[in-house]
């Protein structure tokens, strides 16, 4: 019987890197460094408060939003409330990537929407129809009625009225011609009711 | 038959405003095309020559002040004006705008007549 050369062994697997690596790497000036940390700290509760103390000072939005997918698997209270608070961002790339993260946590998310729907900022509110456009939630349509019905700013209300159209039905005829009379001087939201409900 | 109507490119992620912008821009002598995101008006850009931009500020995907400072990058370089428009009314809105390289910046809701005067304002070199 002839030697049988032995395969060479494939070079031994790298270690996955621990916790407290990704930890690290997550202030590493390496933007793909940092956005690898982000994504390898999935599933890590203990690392949900490092996580999120980095998405407001994150510049490179590839890392944040790896940061945003990887707390938005958690889904808890903590995480939404924490994400919620960016919604008031300046920064258009942050509460438009929160409101994204944010619609895709039904666990939580709902939670928070009472109080979304009544912040001061009208800003927000509008950031919070867009949150529930693509929350899958049994509520979200409700929600959105009650925007439509009861908010004093017209910019909530067109922005409620936006998210509901894919699931409008006969029976928010009458919910939307009344936010028409309730703001007739507001041709977007008059031709956007006209559109839709004729 | 070739359209010599100023081309308009509206880029907001919500459906009815897309419709409304066009629907008011081409009542005012536009040709109108229109984009969901910043992502699809930069490629918009790279192929039809635009003559004004009316860009939102909060959408996914690419958003509003990103898509203003591609358009103006090396990369696409359009010199077309960009009028920003959003509901977004804070103090800072307007600068952010500004430096991306916005020509004009206005908060929601812009009624017919002022979106026609801004835009032929700010066409007023092209060709109708």
């Amino acid at each position: 019987m002839g030697l049988v050369r032995r395969e060479q062994q494939p070079a031994e697997a790298k270690a996955a890197p621990s916790v407290e690596t990704l930890l690290r790497q997550l202030d590493d000036p390496d933007p793909d460094c940092r956005r690898e940390a982000a994504l390898g700290l999935d599933g890590v509760a203990e690392a949900v408060p490092h996580l999120l103390a980095r998405v407001g000072p994150e510049t490179a939005s590839t890392v944040r939003d790896a940061l945003l997918t990887t707390l938005a698997a958690h889904d808890t209270t903590e995480v939404a409330e924490a994400l919620a608070i960016h919604l008031a961002s300046d920064e258009a790339d942050l509460r438009t990537s929160v409101a994204e993260a944010l619609s895709t946590m039904p666990g939580s998310v709902p939670a928070i929407i009472p109080r979304l729907i009544d912040d001061p900022d009208h800003d927000v509110r509008v950031m919070t129809a867009m949150v529930l456009a693509d929350l899958a939630h049994p509520g979200s349509l409700t929600w959105l009625a009650d925007m439509i019905r009861q908010d004093p700013h017209p910019n909530v209300v067109t922005a409620a009225v936006d998210a509901l159209l894919p699931s409008l039905g006969p029976e928010h005829t009458e919910l939307l011609r009344d936010a028409v009379r309730r703001f007739p001087d507001d041709p977007f939201l008059r031709f956007t009711v006209e559109a839709a409900v004729g | 038959m070739s359209d010599n109507r100023p081309k308009v490119l509206v880029v907001d992620d919500a459906a009815t405003v897309r419709m409304y912008h066009t629907k008011l821009l081409d009542d005012a002598g536009f040709e109108v095309a229109a984009a969901a995101n910043g992502l699809e008006a930069v490629e918009a850009a790279m192929s039809t020559a635009f003559d004004l931009f009316v860009v939102d500020v909060n959408m996914p995907k690419m958003n509003g002040y990103t898509c203003v400072e591609t358009l103006r990058s090396e990369t696409v370089g359009t010199p077309a004006p960009i009028l920003m428009i959003s509901t977004e009314d804070r103090p800072g809105d307007a600068d952010r705008a500004y430096a991306a390289g916005a020509n004009l910046y206005l908060v929601k809701p812009v009624n017919a007549e002022r979106l026609a005067r801004v835009a032929r304002m700010l066409t007023s070199g092209v060709a109708a």
